[in-house]
């Protein structure tokens, strides 16, 4: 018997998947060949150590695919990006109309604003340097004028004031006066004039007490000046007197000593020459 | 492999497929439901690692939802959904090739309570030494299966854990069925030596467990 079989058939009789007239035939050989069987029953030991191996658990997660065979034009990423843009700039603009957004920028200054402009007064954009320097000066030279009426008016009013005062004043001085009678404008002048008579008196009495006080002190104070000089010129006199004493003292000396000196000496004659 | 209903809706879920090819969300997030922790956990065989297997996971079924329309025949939907995920595998494994980076835990994974396999077996329920030891068992044969080529690594695990048959291995790999019975015998001798080295028996196994 020249059958050998070959690992195919060995492996497909270890696994049970060798029919039945190819299974009988290996049997058969295994008889003649029991240490093919050996060799094979080891193969099965293997399979049956390696069984042992166990599966590992594992939760699938969850996977998502899209569907890019049949995803219609609408869905493809540029239409759906440009979709996008598209009702943004809708949504913008739709908001644009309802609200009535307003961004402005001028002067440094940005504002954003929503809705009817507001009423308060704004300043008319554009003015130039001049024409503020313009309104300015205009606007002082209005101030002055209406500054410069109001102050002659002023003026005016105050002297008029002034006027109607005095001359309402003189009125009813003038108006007492002319009610005053006769005897009292006497009365008054008389008692006017001896007022000053009397005024005039006391002053010339004060005046003469006081010139004759005044001239008494100076005779006194001249008498004193003049006693005062006396007596310098009387010292004055005397130290002359005293001088001149002196002196004639002291030339008489001289002159006595000089006619001793003569008579002491009178043959002897100079020997120095 | 004891089937769970999970399985059994897996197994008819051919109207499911049916509606989902039509455009029904409902049943496109459903077939999601029930194939992504068999996709997840193929592709985390493939790796051993989470985050390339999540990675894989979630394009496979991006890729599922964009060409459901085209799946000619709703029976060949298994091997078609596993022909998309081996080929996110390979497209992810030949970019960790380029980029060579490793995780933190491969550099120090730790042992016993310090072991960040420690946190993850606490499951309510259970004994959580009991399921420390299964999953350092697990990670101790992921470690032995990444020692096979591409080739053979793909074959093993779409039959020994996904349960393909070796028609539908041969559907989704696009090789014939006796090209996937070599490599499946082969990858099943190549473990065979690296559990011989590793000195990891049936006997060790029941020991531990």
């Amino acid at each position: 018997m020249n059958y050998k079989p070959d690992e195919s058939t060995l492996i497909a009789y270890l696994y049970g998947e060798l029919n039945e007239k190819e299974a009988k035939k290996l049997e058969a050989y295994f008889q003649q060949h029991p240490d093919e069987l050996a060799s094979l029953r080891k193969l099965g030991d293997v399979r049956e150590s390696m069984s042992h191996a166990q599966d590992k658990e594992v939760i699938a997660p969850p996977v998502f695919v899209d569907d890019a065979g049949v995803r219609p034009l609408w869905q493809s990423p540029y239409i759906r990006v440009s979709i996008g843009i598209a009702a943004s700039i809708l949504f913008l603009l739709t908001a644009g109309k309802l609200l009535g957004p307003e961004i402005k920028y001028s002067e440094g200054e940005l504002r954003i604003s929503f809705g009817k402009k507001s009423e308060q007064p704004t300043q008319s954009a554009g003015l130039s340097e001049e024409k503020i320097n313009e309104l300015i000066s205009t606007s002082l030279a209005k101030n002055n004028e209406s500054i410069a009426a109001s102050r002659t008016e002023d003026q005016r009013k105050l002297m008029q004031t002034l006027v109607d005062f005095n001359s309402k004043k003189m009125d009813a001085l003038t108006k007492t006066v002319s009610q005053a009678s006769q005897e009292q404008v006497r009365s008054f002048v008389s008692n006017l004039q001896d007022q000053n008579l009397k005024l005039m008196k006391d002053y010339f009495q004060l005046s003469a007490a006081d010139q004759k006080k005044y001239m008494e002190n100076m005779l006194v104070d001249f008498s004193n000046y003049l006693q005062e000089q006396r007596k310098q010129d009387l010292q004055f006199v005397q130290a002359k007197v005293n001088s001149l004493e002196k002196n004639n003292n002291q030339f008489k000396q001289e002159t006595e000593q000089i006619l001793t000196s003569l008579i002491s000496n009178p043959g002897k004659k100079k020997n120095n020459y | 492999m004891a089937e769970t209903l999970l399985d059994i809706a897996m197994m008819h879920s051919d109207s499911l497929i049916a509606r989902a090819r039509e455009g029904d969300k409902n049943a496109q997030g459903k077939l999601v439901q029930l194939w992504y922790k068999r996709i997840y956990n193929f592709s985390y065989k493939f790796f051993f690692d989470h985050d390339l297997a999540m990675e894989v996971s979630q394009k496979t079924f991006i890729s599922m939802h964009k060409n459901l329309v085209g799946l000619q025949e709703v029976t060949r939907f298994k091997s078609w959904l596993y022909t998309i995920a081996v080929n996110y595998c390979r497209e992810e494994a030949r970019k960790k090739k380029a980029s060579r980076s490793f995780s933190l835990h491969d550099l120090n994974p730790g042992e016993g309570e310090e072991s960040y396999r420690w946190e993850e077996s606490h499951h309510r329920n259970e004994n959580p030494e009991r399921q420390l030891r299964h999953s350092e068992l697990s990670d101790l044969l992921q470690a032995c299966l990444m020692e096979l080529s591409h080739e053979q690594r793909e074959v093993v695990i779409m039959k020994e854990y996904e349960g393909l048959k070796f028609r539908e291995i041969a559907e989704a790999l696009n090789i014939s069925e006796n090209t996937v019975k070599s490599r499946m015998y082969y990858g099943l001798d190549g473990l065979k030596k690296i559990l011989e080295q590793k000195k990891i028996t049936k006997e060790t196994i029941g020991y531990e467990l």
